[in-house]
């Protein structure tokens, strides 16, 4: 405990370094633009700011992008209770107490409820974040190749089950992820997988051609086609944030630590991120709320429950990333992605091998929310100033930043044409209701999960039961099962709901 | 109902032609090895699988599968009507960031970045003539500073003369 203190401290003096603490407030202040801007998603956001990590330090690198990654999950709730415009999915339950709040004439004291929410939900989980990483890659040491691809498979299927779109479109996206993943020269036997005879995709296809593309290009194209109809902002003469009492918030402690336990548990499980967690959470507290039959009416509970579960589940999403190398969202993937860029792979050896760097990522979550809440406490009305932006003014300039990302990885046309590909892809996964979580999760993990496939069967020749007699490894593919059974008892249980009202 | 299942054929068609491609793969095989067409047929069977069923759903006019938990949850959300769609916006986005592909070799990357971001806005329907162009040229000015100058990356310079606009940008004083 006493080392893990220690190391805190340093990793405070280090963000306290001028380059560190200048991607700290950049990262807070464009995650908190990305969660105002409807147009632009938090992963998106963090995509593209990944060309810009190519020539930095890793540890200013991880710094920015998990800087926007916490302050994305708090800016779009400024917009859904002003505008009744959420930034993100994140903030649609915001939409139902937040705004309605707002219309009751207590816009500042909504903001205030969603400040103290952000700040008390994503510390208390950055502490449980630090007290958890260092344990769980402890014990992921025990693993060999089996349990790997145990953990690799629960994560790839949490993803599948857990995210946005119906669960054979969300394995097809994985299976098309998993595809791309294996393309180019196999590791094992030199052979040239999948390249169709076209010398560039010998070395495979860089990740982040496909994550600007399907995110980005895709996203514009889809906004493009809806003619950037966003919606006419009304005038706020007055928008300001108005803090809670002590006596007020005293009151509502309880569900602050319901739903930031809620939210950090939903943010470790691979494939369920912060949007889940804020659905989740208002849901516990409208079934089993103490003011439970209030929500909806602009109360407290509905504005704290989705903001403190939302920004709690990024320190959550964090631990596994950090102590097993498995991202938990789609956000940890490009985080991921940085890691990988600049040789590093997270794990558990990572806390051996890169304590340094790993306690001042952890010291920049801390410092990056009292920043976040700051910056969201005095900056307010600049902030949502950026609605007045035409999107079609943004949607250009994010295509620019798309083009430099392709063409930063190795100065090809090639490399820019297939993130149009996987632009348009993007963009008729969308409309055709294909989620691209999975595709993106697919690649990036896709290699990792065969190598500890193959070399699982290499070492227990060829016996596939290996992944089911091994303790931690079958506990592991059983957690999966049910992940996978979670969407089919729920369809079971709307129907057996919908039946019992219809029967009435 | 064939419409509906479009997008599982064209798949269940692409996983077919896929598992035989696999199957040519060049290699020199070893003993008791299971070799390189293992994994990506591993996860072809999956997506066939995954179309298939999908098919079969809807060829006995099966009510929508399971779905993802967000998926559910947004739902209760999404009570606002479906917007208005302009395909012909999108084809021409497609068409413009083509073009833009096609021509950045030849202009280089700041001239054809300035005159994609104005054709764009138009595209987007904002027609602020005075706007636009300022717009293009200052992000224009913005990226090239941020990428060429302080991030040093590489990007295209096209070809002469259009190259010499690169080499003038190089007169900025950068990191």
């Amino acid at each position: 405990m006493t080392d893990i203190v220690l190391q805190l401290g340093s990793g405070f003096l280090n963000c306290l370094t001028p380059l560190n603490l200048a991607m700290l407030v950049i990262g807070i202040v464009i995650g908190l633009l990305i969660g105002v801007l409807p147009g632009l998603t938090l992963v998106m956001g963090v995509a593209l700011a990944l060309p810009f990590t190519y020539k930095m330090d890793v540890t200013a690198s991880i710094v920015l992008l998990t800087a926007m990654y916490v302050s994305g999950t708090y800016g779009g709730a400024f917009t859904a209770i002003l505008f009744r415009i959420p930034g993100e999915p994140i903030d649609v339950p915001m939409l139902w107490d937040g705004y309605t709040m707002g219309r009751r004439g207590q816009p500042a004291k909504a903001l205030g409820w969603t400040l103290v929410a952000a700040f008390a939900g994503g510390t208390l989980s950055a502490i449980a974040m630090v007290l958890m990483t260092q344990p769980l890659a402890s014990f992921a040491l025990r693993f060999s190749s089996p349990e790997y691809f145990a953990v690799l498979v629960f994560g790839l299927s949490s993803v599948v089950a857990l995210g946005r779109g119906a669960l054979a479109n969300a394995l097809i996206s994985l299976s098309i992820g998993l595809l791309l993943g294996t393309v180019g020269t196999d590791p094992i036997y030199g052979a040239y997988r999948l390249t169709f005879g076209a010398p560039l995709l010998a070395d495979g296809i860089e990740f982040l051609v496909v994550m600007v593309g399907a995110y980005g290009v895709g996203e514009v194209l889809s906004r493009l086609e809806t003619g950037f109809a966003g919606k006419p902002i009304e005038r706020i003469a007055n928008a300001r944030t108005e803090l809670p009492t002590a006596r007020e918030i005293g009151g509502r402690l309880g569900v602050l630590l319901r739903s930031t336990v809620l939210g950090n548990i939903i943010g470790i499980i691979p494939g369920a991120g912060a949007t889940i967690a804020s659905f989740v959470s208002y849901g516990v507290e409208a079934q089993f709320g103490k003011r439970k039959h209030e929500m909806g009416t602009g109360v407290a509970e509905g504005i704290v429950a989705p903001q403190a579960a939302a920004t709690a589940s990024v320190g959550g999403a964090l631990v596994p990333l950090l102590a097993l190398g498995i991202p938990g969202s789609g956000a940890t993937a490009v985080i991921l992605g940085a890691f990988l860029l600049h040789g590093i792979q997270p794990g558990p050896q990572v806390l051996a091998t890169s304590a340094t760097m790993v306690y001042t990522v952890f010291a920049s979550v801390f410092l990056g929310l009292a920043l976040m809440c700051l910056i969201g406490y005095f900056a307010i009305r600049p902030l949502v100033r950026i609605l007045d932006l035409p999107e079609a003014v943004v949607s250009a300039y994010v295509l620019v930043l798309c083009f430099v990302g392709a063409l930063s990885i190795r100065n090809s046309i090639t490399d820019l044409w297939l993130m149009i590909g996987f632009g348009v892809l993007g963009f008729a996964f969308e409309r055709l209701r294909f989620p691209i979580a999975p595709l993106v999760l697919g690649l990036i993990l896709g290699p990792l999960a065969e190598e500890a496939f193959m070399n699982s069967m290499i070492s227990f020749s060829n016996d596939w039961t290996i992944f089911f007699t091994r303790p931690i490894a079958a506990t592991v593919m059983a957690a999966t099962i049910l992940v996978l059974l979670l969407p089919f008892y729920r369809m079971w249980h709307a129907e057996r709901s919908a039946g019992g009202i219809g029967g009435r | 109902m064939i419409r509906a299942m479009v997008p599982y054929l064209v798949g269940l068609a692409i996983a077919a032609a896929l598992f035989v491609y696999t199957g040519y793969l060049d290699y020199t095989p070893r003993p008791g090895q299971l070799g390189p067409a293992t994994w990506p047929r591993l996860v072809i069977g999956l997506m066939a699988a995954a179309c298939l069923l999908e098919i079969a759903r809807v060829a006995i006019g099966g009510k929508a599968g399971a779905r993802g938990i967000a998926a559910a949850l947004a739902e209760s959300g999404e009570s606002e009507s479906e917007p208005a769609r302009f395909p012909a916006l999108v084809a021409g986005g497609i068409a413009l960031v083509g073009l833009y592909a096609v021509l950045v070799p030849v202009l280089g990357f700041l001239l054809a970045t300035c005159l994609f971001i104005a054709a764009f806005m138009y595209l987007g329907r904002y027609r602020r003539h005075g706007a636009v162009w300022a717009i293009s040229v200052a992000v224009t000015v913005l990226v090239g500073i941020l990428f060429l100058r302080i991030a040093y990356v590489s990007l295209p310079r096209g070809i002469p003369p259009f190259d010499r606009i690169t080499d003038v940008f190089f007169l900025i004083p950068g990191r």
